[in-house]
């Protein structure tokens, strides 16, 4: 079993997330509209309205930091949290280098306590976003079959990667590795490639205003 | 806030679901689906849209406003869209899920794009919720007033009846009362104007400043029969044949006076319409430059060409209309305009590419059955012009001020509402004649 | 000081343990561990270089602890080292009960001495003097250890296990008799609002951490008499290490989640009149009406166990998880005994505040959820509250949440426009 996890179904889903989350991009990518035809503000380009959007909309601006602080804060806390988990965790530099990259590449690995703090982050983060989404009426009207799968499984993920933290135990290691392997196989189907479209959307809605002079 | 404009009376109007489908599904770009995509559910832009704020109704959500979309995304378009649909989970749109979507995409949308300034994925439902009421127009939704004024338009050439034969008697009664020169039709033109029927109908005083600060400084310019009217009734209903058909006669008619500037008077959407989208409706480059009438005024200023008094009479402070500012990236020229005039000019908060909607935009305004909700969004400019402690509220644009006067009297507001041109023109500092 | 009164209190609730010999004897690491330490002792006696005599630090390591002389039994969280090549994780086949020592001179538990021999006085915890500075450096055998232990492991585990299953029994046997609360006159129809959206946040923040810490911590505490057994040393050895380091994990984030219920609750809790009546008609659980405020007795007796347990908890658990910061080992033995009984008692009273927050009563879940509660629950069970509120009340149930959520919510929505 242990094996199977180890082993094919991670190429399985390797190839799954691969595969899918470029077929998602290249879409949305290859999918073109008509040249923009109108005459730019003399100044301003599309490009550096694209670069400046995606930079500006990484922060609340145009006073909304404060009716916006909750997810701000909380989204920090998950994203930047769990983004430092999954490439700095010394298991997952580790992971990398044996599976992907092989051990003459590498970065440094998080010491212990920084592993702590940045679990303690993405786990405050992700309970208070998702408790949120549960009572919030915005939200919750919002809400979809996706959005839930989204966070269980990212929770799920989480927490079995912290229940074998103590790297003694094959079968928890094999635990957390079959979670990462379904949230792999799931990722390319649903919400969570926002991932990589976020990035798409800034872009786009700076390259159109930008040109305009001010980009939303 | 008992406010209520999320139901529509039940009525007999066929809807033809398909129809809708087939144009979303022939509008959805890469542009649109991407923000589908980047959509995380988080909500946030509820906080910055003013028809949420104003009825504290969760279904006032803007991202809510891309469901039609998302559906027909997910069915018809989206990579694995044949898997979602074999296994059940992109059902078909109903006729009634949109007559329930319809007041979210007319009656509670003034395209302010205030939603994505906050959005953290810059998602642009303004053009979306463009987009998908073509597709509401298409399948025989949308409200009648709204579609009632784009065939005014293209059949009488204004939304509010000002045929050519009209325009013709109202240039001429505003020339001779005002002892001034209004030309109409001349043969050729450095810059062609074009008004807005409400300015015409409601606050002709406007046309008049315009016509005065044109010819004191000395501007070869006209109106046009061929070519008049600056709003476009077409692209806020989503009827995309009329929005075409208005945007070509102005291009006729600046083409056949050889104007090389078109100036677009008070009015935020003509400007967004026929400054960004007019060379795409039209499906070639313009060859002349579209400037909104600040604009215009901010370049003869700087050139000199135009000098004003002070104007020292009381505060003022500025409503940015969401097209010239946030969606047009024309915000600083007003600003040039009333720096140094307004002697004590005052900024709201937020203000300038971050300033909330008037509460009209977007043809809200014309809705009849949007009134209420209109007055209850207006409370937040209030609150706004108030903690400045100006008496006195300048804009430019005729449909925000046609928004805030209704508002006004409906909740018996106090503040003065001014026309940053008409402003303009009464403090002229006119030079002795030379 | 600390040290002395657990021991006697070891002594006074556990008495004979010294004569019971399947704890009598440390396993095989323990003693070498023991042996290296008394060679530090004696090295340093006359001045020698303590340094040279310390055992290798990978030797320390594998044992789990940060210096010699430390307690019998490597402390239960040693396994926190990374390095797995050490004793402290139980090999498949090991049963929990220690191996026989094998080369400790004498008895090694000293149960049986007749003279003060060197031993003796070190088995017993004597300080000797040793050049390495730091509190304990003196101290080969910290007595007091095995005392927790016995502690830990008979008293707590049975009491706290009688408690719960007490508890657990009460709950049972209370909805087979009296069935669930219902709302008496039904439903109204008009709901008010309760609870804001940054109470209802902090609530289920703090209720999610208060699962996940209960459940890895029973297994914690309740694991090897419970799960032992079933699971079998292999079995076990896997959920109580998870168990463990999810516990700790999440541990941190506990003490911010009360923090929070102390301030968004602290406004309705503080004690009136009205609460003696209530209490002594145990909030009209048999029958009888009993008034109250926005909380009842009841309410507010939890409302401040809560706070007082839920730091207690906290502050204990951060003895535990950074010992650094701690002068003397006994300090993390009380923690860790304080924080067992806590648990307990808080898990105990939180399964019943569970219970009556959902099964146990109709109309009651909703507060917490939509942030409303129907008009007719509200009369029934906080009248006088009700009673101020009933202003408020709509049938609208979608705008009551709108503005439960917006009422007085500063942090969830900023200032309004």
């Amino acid at each position: 079993m242990i094996q199977f996890i180890e082993g094919p179904l991670w190429y399985l889903a390797l190839t799954v997330f691969v595969v899918g989350v470029a077929w998602r991009i290249i879409a949305l990518v290859t999918m073109k509209r008509p040249a923009d035809l109108s005459e730019a503000r003399s100044g301003s380009s599309g490009a550096g309205g694209a670069v400046k959007a995606i930079i500006q909309h990484s922060v609340p601006h145009g006073g909304n930091l404060g009716r916006t602080l909750y997810h701000f804060v909380t989204g920090y806390l998950f994203h930047v949290g769990l983004l430092v988990l999954i490439l700095f965790a010394a298991p997952h530099v580790e992971f990398i280098q044996e599976r992907l990259i092989g051990a003459d590449i590498g970065w440094p690995k998080l010491p212990r306590w920084g592993f702590i703090i940045a679990a303690e982050a993405a786990f405050a983060g992700l309970i208070l976003l998702y408790v949120h989404r549960l009572t919030d009426p915005v939200k919750k009207q919002l809400s979809d079959i996706d959005d839930h799968l989204g966070v269980w499984l990212t929770f799920i993920v989480m927490l079995t990667g912290c229940l074998a933290l103590q790297e003694a135990h094959a079968g928890l290691r094999a635990f957390h590795l079959l979670t990462v392997e379904a949230l792999m196989i799931y990722f390319p189907f649903s919400r969570l490639i926002h991932a990589f479209t976020f990035l798409l959307s800034r872009a786009r809605t700076g390259a159109t205003y930008g040109r305009r002079g001010f980009a939303p | 806030m008992t406010v209520e404009p999320g139901t529509i009376a039940p009525d007999n109007r066929p809807v033809n679901v398909q129809a809708a489908v087939d144009k979303m599904d022939a509008l959805l770009g890469g542009h649109i689906a991407s923000y589908l995509d980047a959509c995380v559910h988080c909500g946030q832009c509820a906080q910055a849209c003013h028809f949420h704020e104003a009825t504290q109704n969760p279904r006032h959500t803007p991202a809510l406003k891309l469901l039609p979309m998302t559906r027909v995304y997910r069915r018809n378009k989206s990579p694995f869209s044949g898997l979602k649909k074999a296994l059940g989970l992109a059902p078909e749109i109903t006729e009634q899920e949109l007559r329930d979507w319809e007041p979210l995409i007319f009656d509670t949308c003034t395209m302010c794009a205030r939603c994505t300034v906050v959005c953290p994925m810059a998602i642009d439902i303004a053009s979306v919720v463009a987009a998908t009421r073509q597709a509401f127009v298409a399948a025989g939704l949308g409200p009648p007033d709204l579609l009632q004024a784009a065939d005014n338009a293209r059949d009488k050439g204004s939304p509010l009846g000002v045929t050519p034969e009209v325009l013709e008697d109202r240039v001429e009664w505003l020339a001779d009362d005002n002892e001034i020169e209004i030309p109409l039709d001349k043969d050729k033109a450095d810059v062609l104007l074009t008004v807005s029927s409400i300015e015409m109908m409601k606050y002709p005083d406007s046309v008049v400043a315009m016509a005065k600060l044109l010819n004191t400084a000395g501007v070869d310019w006209t109106l046009s029969s061929k070519g008049y009217e600056a709003t476009n009734f077409g692209v806020l209903s989503g009827k995309s044949d009329v929005a075409k058909i208005m945007v070509e006669r102005i291009a006729a008619a600046a083409e056949a006076v050889n104007a090389k500037t078109v100036v677009v008077p008070e009015c935020g959407h003509a400007y967004g319409v026929l400054r960004w989208s007019g060379a795409n409706l039209l499906g070639r480059e313009l060859p002349f430059q579209v400037l909104h009438i600040t604009e215009y005024l901010a370049d003869l200023k700087r050139q000199g060409r135009l000098k004003f008094k002070p104007y020292t009479e009381q505060a003022v402070t500025y409503h940015d209309p969401c097209q010239i500012s946030r969606r047009g990236g024309a915000t600083a020229d007003a600003r040039y305009l009333l720096d140094g005039f307004a002697s004590d000019f005052r900024e709201m908060t937020p203000t300038g590419n971050f300033n909330w909607c008037c509460g009209g935009g977007g043809g809200v305004q014309a809705m009849a059955r949007a009134a209420d909700v209109r007055h209850e969004v207006f409370r937040i400019k209030m609150a706004q012009v108030e903690a400045t402690g100006a008496p006195a509220l300048v804009s430019a644009c005729a449909n925000c001020r046609l928004t805030m006067d209704e508002s006004k009297a409906a909740l018996k507001w106090d503040k003065e509402l001014i026309s940053i041109v008409e402003m303009l023109a009464d403090n002229l500092d006119v030079p002795a004649e030379s | 000081m600390a040290r002395l009164s657990l021991s006697a209190l070891g002594r006074r609730i556990a008495p004979g343990w010294r004569t019971n010999d399947r704890r009598s004897v440390s396993s095989w690491p323990g003693a070498i561990v023991v042996l290296m330490a008394l060679a530090v002792v004696l090295a340093s006696a006359p001045a020698a270089h303590a340094q040279q005599t310390l055992p290798d630090p990978d030797q320390i390591k594998s044992q789990g602890m940060a210096t010699p002389g430390g307690s019998v039994r490597p402390p239960a969280n040693a396994v926190n080292l990374p390095d797995t090549s050490g004793s402290s994780v139980r090999r498949p086949g090991e049963t929990g009960r220690p191996a026989p020592a094998m080369t400790v001179p004498g008895n090694a538990v000293g149960n049986e001495s007749v003279t003060e021999s060197l031993w003796d006085r070190v088995r017993h915890g004597q300080r000797g003097a040793v050049v390495v500075p730091g509190a304990e450096q003196g101290v080969l055998i910290q007595s007091a250890g095995e005392e927790w232990r016995l502690i830990r492991n008979d008293q707590v585990v049975h009491y706290g296990g009688m408690l719960l299953l007490a508890v657990l029994t009460a709950i049972v046997l209370f909805y087979l008799i009296r069935g669930r609360i219902k709302i008496e006159g039904g439903r109204s129809g008009l709901v008010i609002p309760r609870f804001t959206l940054a109470q209802r946040i902090a609530h289920w923040f703090a209720a999610t951490l208060f699962v996940l810490l209960a459940l890895s911590g029973l297994i914690i505490l309740f694991g090897k008499s419970v799960l032992l057994p079933v699971l079998g040393p292999t079995g076990f050895a896997v959920v109580a290490s998870a168990s463990m380091q999810g516990h700790n994990l999440f541990g941190p984030l506990f003490l911010p989640a009360v923090l929070a219920i102390l301030v968004l609750f602290i406004k309705g809790n503080a004690p009136r009149a009205v609460d003696v009546s209530w209490l002594f008609k145990a909030g009209g659980l048999f029958g009888s009406h009993a008034s109250a405020g926005k909380y009842n007795a009841g309410q507010k007796l939890w409302f401040l166990m809560t706070i007082i347990l839920g730091v207690a908890i906290s502050v204990s658990g951060f003895v535990l998880l950074f010992p650094d910061f701690i002068a003397e080992r006994s300090q993390a033995q009380l923690a860790n005994l304080a924080h067992g009984i806590a648990a307990v008692i808080f898990i105990a009273v939180g399964i019943g505040h569970a219970y009556i927050g959902s099964l146990g009563m109709e109309g009651a879940f909703e507060a917490m959820s939509t942030g409303t509660v129907d008009t007719n629950w509200a009369k029934e069970h906080h009248d006088i509250w009700y009673a101020e509120h009933k202003g408020q009340a709509m049938a609208d149930t979608g705008r009551a949440e709108v503005e439960a959520g917006a009422a007085g919510d500063g942090v969830m929505h900023g200032v309004r426009p």
